[in-house]
Parts: C-alpha cells; structure tokens; sequence
C-alpha cells in the first residue's frame, strides 16, 4: 500500500512542470530529529548481525521493510519476512524487535534487526532503509551520544565514551580513505568540485547580481553575458523551450556539467548496485624499515608465497593484499616496500605507498630487525613510525600496532643486545617459527579488539553511505532541474553538494565565497 | 529641525561643540551630583541609535552620549539602504521595533525591490535615500524617544570596579568619564564608536588622523581596551568622491526608474511617504581602458591599495577591480543623494588615488567628461563620527573628497552571542567596532546589544538570536564563534537555512520573541504580527483542506499549467505553487472559503510565498530543530578551558574553546578545529554540571529563603 502511494507521489515529483514532491502519508513528521541507522554488531563471522535504527521514522522504517504487517508488540522478539521496499526483492527472513521511545537504548524510538550475517543480506538490509525516506546511516557516535542526550548512559557508563567516538571517528576516516582512495573517490571529489562550483556561481547571481554590479561578462565562458547586469530583460521560459530556468541563470557550460554529473551520478548508482569489489575485512599492514622480514611474515601467515623474499633489502616494491583468514577474523593483508630514504624513483614510490597504506591501517605490524636493533634504519622507524602510534594513550585505540621483532634465532643466548629502549614487544622467527604461537595469540587479540569494535564494520556501512548520499545527490539534481525559483535552484544544489562532501569532506560556504571572490568581481 | 522634548526626562541636544552641563537625574532624586543610568550607549551611528532607542523602549532610562547631537543619523558612506541580505537584516531590526526601516519609509528617493525573480526567499528591499531626510527624520525620532537623554561629549575612558561573582569576566564597567572629567555612572555600556578606533584616512600618499585633531579621548578609551587585554585587529575601507549634479550628462547614459508600487521596509507600513512618479531615477554607466591605464600607471602614488591591511576579498575600491579583473568594463551607478542634493554618488568608483588623478580618471567615464568633482561640505565635514568610512576632520581641506580610511576593530570572538564582552562585565560593543561593515549590519547589533544592555540590567536572561532565526543570528555567530579577518557583510549565501529565514516573515520569527522575551517590542505591534501569524497559518490549512482532481483544476484555472495526467486528488496548496497562480485567482475559482484570504493584499502575497517553499520547508525544518537541540545546550559560561580537568580536549581545542568562549554545544560544534569528541566531552561535562546544579538548586531554595529572612529582619530593624 506505501510502495503505491510512494510510487505515485515520486512519478509526481518527475512530472514536467511539478515543483515539488508531495509526501506519503505515512512520512513522519518532521522536528524530533533524523532516524540513524547503522550495523551494530561487529564484523568477523558470525551468523547473526544487529542493525539498529533510532529516531522517530524507526517504526516507519519497520513496517516498510515488514509491509504488509504490521509493527510487532513492544519489546517482543518477532520473524518477519524483510523485503527491499523500492523493488519488493525478499532480502531475509529476520528477527525484529521494537522498542518505542523512551524505553529504549537511546531513549528515542529504535528497531533492531537481527539479520543473517551473510554481507549480501547485511548490505541489501542497509541499503533498503538507506532508501527510506528520513533515514540516514548514523555518524561516527550518533547512537552513543543520543542515548547520552536523553539521558540513557549514567557517567560512569559514558567516562569512555569520548574515546569511543575518537576511535569511531578515526576508523570511519581510515575507512573513508581507503573507500576514496581510487576511482570512486576521484569520481566523488570531482563531482564535489563541479557542484561547488556550480552553487558558488548561483550565489554569486543572488547575492551580487544586481545589488553589487555582479559585472557583465563575468560568465563569458558561456556566453549567457547578457542576463547579469541589474536590469535584465526577463527572459521566459516560452522563449527559450529547450532550457530550464536554471540553464538561463547559471553559465551554459557549468548547467551542462551539473547535467553530465547526474547522468554519471545515475549510472553509478546503477552499476554500483551489483557490485564494487568489497574490501572487508581489517585491514593489517606489515610495516618496517628493509630487509626485516616483512615480506616472511605475510607468506607464514597467508601460508602461501604472497611475496617474493630474498635477503636483498628493498625486494618489495609495491604494496601487495591479499586476504586471509587469521583466528577467525577476515583480514586484508597488506605487505609493504620497506621504509627508507634516498633510494630509486621505483622504491621511492613503494616507500611512498607504504606510508599512505599506514595511514589506512586498523592494525600494524611494526617488523624490527632484533639483530639489527642498533642500526639507522631501525632507530628511525622506532622513533617515527612505532612512537607516532604509540604515543597515543592504549584506551584513545584510534590505530593498534603490534611490534614484532624477527630473526630471533640470530640472536645470542643471552637475548636481546644493547640497543634502544624497546615498547612492548614480541620475539619471533619466521625461519624457525619460534615465537609464532605467542605471536598469533597477541594478533587474535588485537583483532578481537579491532573486529569487535561495532564501528570498524564500516565496509558494508560505508558501502550504505555511499549509496545514500550518492542517491539523495541525484534526487537533489533532480529538484534542481524542476525548479523556477532561483532560492531553491541554490537549494537543491546546496542538498546536492551537501550529501557529496559527507562523503569527501569540505563544504562550507567560506570555499563557495572564495570561488566567489575568485571569480566575479564583486563590490562597490 | 529638532524636536526639544523631554518625555518626562531631561534631554539635552546642543548645536555648539562647548562641552554641556551633564545630564541631570530625573525628578525623583532632587539634588544628585553623579548623574546615573541604566544604560549609556556611547557613538550615535547606525548601531549607537538602534541601541539606544532599543534599551529605552525595553525600560531602560538610557544615555546616548554622541560627538555632535546634528551628525546623528548621518548616512556617511553611500546614500541607500537595504539589499540582498542587508534588507532581510533591516526587516528583521523593524521586526523588533527598531528604527532605520522606518526612517528609510520615510526618506527614500527611490525604491526598488532586487531579486525580483530570484524566488521571494532572496528578495533585497533597496532604496536610495535622502541624506538630509533620514538624518532629520532619524534625529526627531530619537530626540522624542521616552527614556532617552541624548548628550554631546566625547568620552575619555570607563569606569571600572568589582565583577560580579555570579558572572566571568575581568572586572565590570560601572560608567564612562568624559573628556572634560566629569564622570556619568551607568548599569550597561555599550561602545558604538564605529571607526573611531585610531582611523587613519589616507589619500594617495597622504595620510591623516580620523577624528577631530587632538582627539585624545579615542586614545584614551583605546588604551583602556587595550590594556584591559581585548585583541585588536585592523580593517580597511574606501569612499568614493562626489560628482556635481549638474556637471553629468545624462542624456546619453541608461537610466532606471524605481519600482512601481514602492515596497515599504516596515511591515507596520502599507507604503511610503512619496509616489512613485515623484521618485529620482539611478543612471548606469562603466568604465573603459583608460580608467585602468590610470590605475595601472599610478600604482605607486596609491599607498592604500598596496598595504598589508586587510581589506574585503570583494572589491570595494576601483583600484582592486582593475587589478584583480584587467580589461573589464566595470559599472558605475550615479545615485542621488537626495530630493534637493545637487550631489551624485557615484557607486562603485570608491579610491584613493592623489586628488588631481581623481578628476582625471572620472572625466574619461562616459557621461562624466565633465564631470566636477565636489567637496560636500554637508557630508564631509559633518563627519566628525566615522561610520562607514571614517570621519574627516574640518581641519582638513582636503582637495577631493575619494578616501580610504583604516581602522582598529576588536576581534569579535570576544563578545557572547548578546554582544556583551567577554572581559568586562555589563560592557556591550555593537557595529564596526566588531569588524563589519555596512549601516544594516551595524543596526542589527545595535538593536541587539541595546536589548542586552537593558536585559542585563534587570537581570533577565540575554536575548539571543539563533541562526536557525535570523540572519542577525547568524550575522553575531558567524562573529563571535569564527571572528573576521575582512569587514564582515551579509551575504543571504553564509545562511544555511535561507528558504526559512525570509524577508516576508520576519515578525513571525522575531516579533513575538521580541515582545515576550525582550520587551523591545509595541503592543500595536505584537497584535498585528500575532493577527498575522494566526491568519497564514489558518490560510495554510484551509489550502491544504481543499482538494480537487487536477482536471477540475485546469477547468477552474485554465491558465495554470497542470498537468491532468495524474489521477491523485491536489490540494489548492500545490495549486498555488504554480508561478502562473495566485491567491486571486484561487480565490475566484473557489470563492468559499479562500475569499477572505484576498482580503489583506500581504497576507495573500504571504500565503503564496509559504506555497512556494512549502515542501523544502518540511525538510529544512528537520534540520533546524537538530541544530536548536544543540543550541538548547548551554556550556557553563565560567568554564576556564584552559586548565578545566574533568574534561580531556586536546591543548589546540582548549585554546579555541578558551578564546571563543562558545555558550553553546551547538557553536562550539561550529568553532573550525573542535572535533566531535571534544564535543562530546563537553556534552559530557555539560550533563555532570546540570545533574550537580539541580541539585544545588535544591538547596540554594532553602539559601534564599534563609537570606529573605535575613533582609526581613534587618527591614524589621
């Protein structure tokens, strides 16, 4: 019955001449805040995930996913058959609960699903309520600090809670980094540029067209001189059939770009559906200055020979991934060149890699050569790369790291020589495999601790953040296109730019000002 | 002229610059030697009438002590008021019964509405306007204010005692001394003193001091501010020269003629003073190469164009035009100055090149091949007050009139959100002196610190307006939470929720607060916005009633371009949505029941407006209240961030936080650098003091009631 009226009232919104669209009955009202949701459950095998939902379109939410029952008792565990409202595809059958505001985590209305944790029925689960109208995928803390704000955590409870948000904020940005890093993130940011650039050109006609000499020509680059000046002849749509009234007012050229942007943004959001190759898992990166045996210690723990080793330092060249499963957890494992200076343009691009590939790192693995303690090479990543992290306080757990000194068997009986003063570490050999027990025991750990963590989930979140965003830029454009008044041609490319730059960063109106100021010649 | 009336109190006004008798105390204390305020505003600009006028009509018996009573309301920069974004701020200063939009019904020479179609959201209410009428009109208004005493004098310094405990703060501000000695003590100050602070007015390679010579009370209250720790930053500004009336050819330039009806700034107003046909017409003309290579060839006789001072990224002199955008074209509007002025303005031609270089590149504009550059005599030596561009001293015979002026500004972020400082308790700064520019920026403020002042003596709680209200919200917290490097002017593009905040409804969004929460506000007034919000939200909800098939729609309003291929019923609210549509021609389709909504020619204007915005306005709304929940947060104002231990911010946040003293999570969540955990940790903080206040409220109840007791008995005694 919603799937119908939503239905009409989005061919509505797509009418020719229609403004705006008209809501479903069923939307929420608007005032108590945006509905979040999110995987709340940790990544790593597990049969069954727990996304939550919190806001006042939670119950909304349910009954669209559950349509056509209706919302189950309170508090009661119920199977209910969940299917994606915008095709009607079953995604799983799943246990749900429903917990109205305020008993409940957050005080506000919440829904928690407890799919089956396969990533395809979590991320069509995701992407199903990142479809519905007033929801969005919570930001790093949302859920934490809510049930704060109303009061749900005692201070004892919410003593770490800063912590929490640090490290949630941290891996979401790790996790934005590697999602941007790469075509889509060049996609993401170009468009971003298109649309500010865009909206910078529309305000400027607001602002300055006709109250600060806005100069003619400013847009000559697309020839549209002539409406600029203060007064300008109307001009109608009647005259000008084939644009649309933002086409009159911005310049041809940036109109034209806005339109190949939703084009593109469209056939994205297409192609994206099927399938963008998931990189899930923790992402591990061995890490350590050449020759230390990096490489040994990737090819032991994927037990396969993922990396050419050879006692010449500098052998890796080039960041090499592969997948493994290490004490249960999915893990992405990264083998990296090792860090020095002064080598080939070759190396000097792996060293560069490396670095940028650490910065993306839920976990690290510091490789130390243990004979070889004393040496330049060693003392500089001990003081650069170990300290850096470390001296984060362990609770901030922003990026863990594990220091793992190799070669254990070329050490004297008597251990370790005289050397620096060592952080916490552990003695491994990859030739003997001595250590390697205790070795794994500390990496189960540190994993745990990594995979555990509800917020390192992101890949399959993030995945439901993009397509969020990415969807409410098209139907922003959209707005965009439909719109003859100018205030909210500004808004929609506001909504637009505003959903791109969650995703890239940036977007505040002193960079729209800047490109202003940049390129009219405004005042008087 | 002047209107002497006293209202019940004494005002003094005086046309000679020989110091006058202090202000007496009104009748109920016979013989008082220390003459004693609620509030002294010191400067009589754009922000210093607003804010006087503003504590008077809060109750406040208020000061307003101003170089020269005959410069108050002087318009010393350019000669019109309003535009994009500074006429949402001059509708929502009339929202709260403020003054420059009432004056300007009263003065302009040519109104015209900017934006026209734009969208109603962007709209900018502009007129030209008569100097010398609004300047009277201005003075017969304030002069008749009740509780406010006008006076002439400079002020020296400020009086300093004791803080308050209960409040932060340094020390608070207790009254002002004068630059004769004489001292006038007062509960709230408010500095209004524009460009005052050691400006600087420079002409080529010459440079001379702001303010009349041998000023020394500038100095002295800049010193007091600077020793007392404020942070002090410095601004630039320009001003073009004047051209004779009669020396512009107009015949061969384009002329603009004004809007036709005029449209009002005040919503207590159905027109203006003067018909359309009798308005004055603008005149349009540009510059051409020779106007660059002049520029270009006497760069370096032009030391304000190439100083480090930092002046706007927009281009407020002719002189960065030419060099930031070579070979243009750049427009000139010659702009009257008034009904009988034989003055043009020429907007957009401000510099400060050597005087005899002026005439010479004026003369090759088109239309101005004759042009005579005039020294206004009316404007320019009258400026011993610096608005806008500073005050040229009678001292000076200055050759040309083009100039630009340097000033001292206070950084902003100093100031709370009620404009009250940081440092000194009780003491408000509104206007340039906070880093802005323009009349309606500085009336804003004004307006605001004058309620403050008034709140703050009768110990109510500040009136703060927050973005999600007015563009004067965002106005003071783009101030006090980001500061300012260039003089800060309102753009409708810095504000987030712009489709909420337009020129139309502005008393639905500030009146009412304005009545209830400050007191700023007439009865007359309060009852007509009430009427008028009662009646559009009445209007809104009958449109929404009213359904029809959209076929039935096209038959009862063929000229409407509905499509009919869509079966749902539509309601008369999406009808009015149509350009082509409006609340006269529903209201002949369907006279029963949306007649009477035709009846008041703004509130059918109004409804289409609403009509327009209506579905984006659901969505902002959301927003909206997601900021007002982080606004409802208030941090503890003594908060000493920098050595505060509960709370684990970095040393970097610490600092921010220190410095712009946010009052509330919603701003800190907007300082640059303050991250999301830091704002929890202070959300934190926040929730610990509430929890260990309410709890002390339990007990200061049986304090106070102790200590009523007490005053009981020493009564008694």
């Amino acid at each position: 019955m919603w799937r119908g009226l939503w239905t009409l009232a989005a061919q509505a919104a797509r009418g020719p001449r229609r403004l705006c669209t008209r809501r479903s009955s069923g939307a929420p009202a608007p005032g108590s805040g945006a509905t979040i949701f999110a995987l709340s459950s940790g990544q790593g095998r597990c049969g069954i995930a727990v996304i939550r939902t919190s806001g006042p379109a939670s119950g909304h939410a349910l009954r669209i996913l559950t349509a056509p029952r209706d919302l189950p008792p309170a508090r009661h565990a119920s199977l209910r058959l969940l299917s994606d409202p915008r095709s009607g595809e079953p995604l799983d059958r799943a246990l749900v609960l429903w917990f109205p505001g305020p008993q409940s985590f957050t005080g506000e209305d919440c829904v928690e699903f407890h799919v089956h944790g396969g990533p395809a029925v979590v991320s069509g689960v995701l992407q199903a309520l990142g479809s519905v109208p007033g929801l969005r995928p919570a930001e790093a803390g949302e859920f934490t600090r809510r049930a704060f704000a109303n009061g749900k955590l005692n201070l004892t409870e919410v003593e770490g809670l800063a912590d929490l948000i640090h490290a949630e904020t941290e891996a979401q940005r790790r996790q934005a980094l590697r999602q941007l890093d790469g075509e889509l993130g060049h996609l993401c940011r170009g468009w971003a540029e298109t649309l500010t650039k865009a909206l910078a050109h529309v305000e400027a006609y607001i602002d300055f067209g006709e109250d600060d000499n806005l100069e003619e020509g400013v847009l000559e680059q697309g020839g549209s001189t002539g409406w600029w000046g203060r007064k300008t002849p109307r001009i109608s749509s009647q005259r000008l059939p084939s644009l649309s009234l933002s086409a009159c007012l911005l310049s041809p050229t940036a109109d034209i770009e806005v339109r190949a942007l939703e084009v593109a943004l469209g056939a994205h959001l297409r192609d994206a559906r099927r399938g963008q190759r998931l990189r899930s898992g923790a992402h591990v990166v061995v890490t350590g200055p050449p020759n230390a045996g990096k490489s040994s210690l990737v090819n032991l723990l994927s037990r396969k020979p993922v990396s050419i080793v050879s006692p010449e330092p500098g052998t890796t060249r080039d960041v090499l991934e592969t997948p493994v499963d290490l004490a249960g957890f999915p893990v992405l494992l990264s083998d990296t060149a090792g860090l020095r200076e002064g080598v080939g343009p070759v190396e000097q691009e792996g060293v560069r890699r490396a670095r940028e590939r650490l910065e993306q790192a839920d976990l690290i693995l510091a490789m130390l050569d243990a004979s070889d303690l004393a040496s330049p090479s060693s003392c500089n990543f001990l003081a650069t790369v170990v300290a850096s992290v470390g001296a984060q306080s362990p609770s901030d757990s922003s990026q863990r790291l594990l220091l793992v000194l190799n070669k254990s068997d070329l050490l004297s009986p008597e251990g370790l020589g005289p050397g620096p003063d060592l952080p916490p570490h552990l003695l491994l050999s990859c030739l003997t495999g001595e250590g390697l027990d205790g070795f794994l025991e500390a990496l189960r750990k540190e994993l745990a601790a990594v995979c555990g963590d509800p917020s390192t989930d992101p890949p399959l979140l993030t995945r439901a953040r993009h397509q969020h965003h990415l969807q409410g830029c098209l139907d922003a454009l959209g707005h965009y296109k439909q719109s003859k008044d100018l205030a909210l041609v500004a808004e929609a490319l506001r909504v637009a730019r505003g959903h791109l730059t969650r995703l890239t960063g940036g977007g505040g109106t002193e960079e729209i000002l800047d490109i202003i100021f940049r390129d009219f010649c405004v005042g008087k | 002229m002047f209107y002497f009336r006293g209202c019940g109190r004494w005002v003094a006004a005086s046309f000679t610059k020989q110091q006058f008798p202090l202000a007496r105390l009104s009748s109920d204390s016979a013989a008082p030697r220390t003459p004693h305020f609620d509030v002294i505003v010191i400067g009589g600009g754009h922000a210093g009438t607003e804010a006087a006028t503003a504590a008077a009509r809060c109750g406040s018996r208020t000061l307003l002590l101003t170089h020269r009573v005959d410069t108050i309301g002087q318009m010393s920069c350019n000669p019109s008021f309003g535009g994009i974004g500074k006429g949402h701020l001059m509708r929502e200063v009339d929202a709260l019964d403020g003054l420059c939009s009432r004056i300007c019904d009263q003065s302009g020479v040519h109104y015209k509405v900017l934006n026209r179609r734009k969208g109603p959201a962007v709209w900018g209410l502009r007129a030209q306007i008569d100097r010398k009428l609004y300047k009277q009109n201005m003075q017969k208004e304030v002069l008749n204010t009740p509780l406010l005493t006008v006076q002439e004098g400079a002020v020296e310094d400020l009086i300093l005692t004791e803080p308050e405990p209960e409040h932060t703060g340094k020390c608070r501000v207790s009254g002002v001394v004068l630059v004769d000695g004489s001292t006038v003590y007062a509960e709230s100050v408010i500095l209004t003193t524009g460009t005052f602070l050691r400006g600087m007015i420079v002409i080529g390679l010459e440079t001379h001091p702001a303010g009349r010579l041998g000023d020394q009370p500038s100095i002295g209250l800049a010193q007091t501010l600077e020793k007392l720790g404020f942070v002090v930053g410095r601004l630039k500004t320009g001003t073009p020269p004047r051209i004779a009336k009669e020396s512009i050819n107009f015949s061969i330039l384009n002329k603009h003629t004004p809007d036709n009806p005029s449209i009002p700034f005040s919503f207590t107003n159905e027109t203006v003073w003067i018909k359309p046909e009798d308005q004055l017409p603008c005149y349009l003309t540009h510059t051409n190469p020779k106007v660059d290579e002049i520029v270009l060839k006497n760069l370096h006789l032009n030391s304000h164009v190439k100083e480090t001072t930092r002046g706007p990224r927009y281009c407020p002199s002719i002189e960065s035009k030419v060099l930031r955008f070579p070979n243009r074209l750049h427009q000139v509007w010659l702009e009257p100055e008034g009904m009988d002025s034989d003055l043009i303005y020429p907007q957009g031609l401000s510099m400060t090149l050597p005087a005899e270089l002026q005439e010479k590149m004026i003369t090759c504009i088109r239309g101005l091949e004759k042009a005579k550059v005039i020294q206004p005599d009316g404007v320019l030596l009258l400026l011993p007050r610096m608005e806008c561009n500073g005050a040229i001293s009678s001292h000076h015979n200055l050759p040309l009139p083009g100039y630009g002026v340097q000033y001292d500004y206070l950084d902003p972020r100093q100031i709370t959100p009620s404009l009250e400082t940081h440092l000194v308790q009780r003491l408000f700064f509104a206007g340039q002196i906070n880093g802005t520019t323009g009349y309606e920026e500085a009336a804003a403020q004004g307006v605001i610190a004058g309620i403050n002042a008034s709140l703050r003596v009768s110990r109510k709680p500040p009136f703060v307006v927050s973005r999600t209200e007015g563009y004067i919200g965002v106005l003071i917290d783009d101030l006090t939470t980001l500061g300012t490097s260039e003089p800060y002017r309102m753009f409708t593009s810095r504000v987030e929720f712009r489709l909420s905040l337009r020129p139309d409804n502005a008393d639905s969004r500030l009146t009412l607060r304005g009545y209830k929460d400050a007191g700023c506000v007439s009865q007359q007034r309060y009852e007509r916005a009430c009427w008028m919000k009662s009646s559009l939200e009445e209007g809104i909800s009958v449109l929404k009633s009213i359904e029809f098939s959209s076929s039935k729609w096209k038959n009862l309003i063929p000229e409407a371009s509905i499509s009919t291929s869509r079966s749902l019923p539509v309601r008369a609210l999406d009808v009015l949505k149509y350009e082509e549509v409006d609340m006269d021609s529903l209201a002949k389709a369907v006279p029963e029941p949306l007649k009477k909504y035709t009846k008041c020619r703004e509130l059918a204007e109004r409804l289409k407006i609403e009509a327009t915005y209506e579905s984006v306005l659901f969505h902002q709304l959301q927003e909206i209240k997601e900021v007002q929940q982080d606004e409802a947060l208030q941090l503890p104002k003594d908060l000493d961030y920098l050595t505060i231990r509960d709370v684990s911010l970095s040393h970097e946040v610490r600092e921010k936080l220190h410095f712009s003293r946010p009052q509330t999570i919603g701003a800190a969540s907007r300082i640059p650098g303050v991250t999301p955990a830091a704002i929890i940790n202070l959300l934190r903080f926040v929730k610990t003091t509430q929890r260990r206040q309410a709890a002390m409220n339990e007990s200061s109840k049986t304090d106070r009631y102790l200590c009523d007791a007490d005053r009981l008995q020493e009564r008694e005694l």
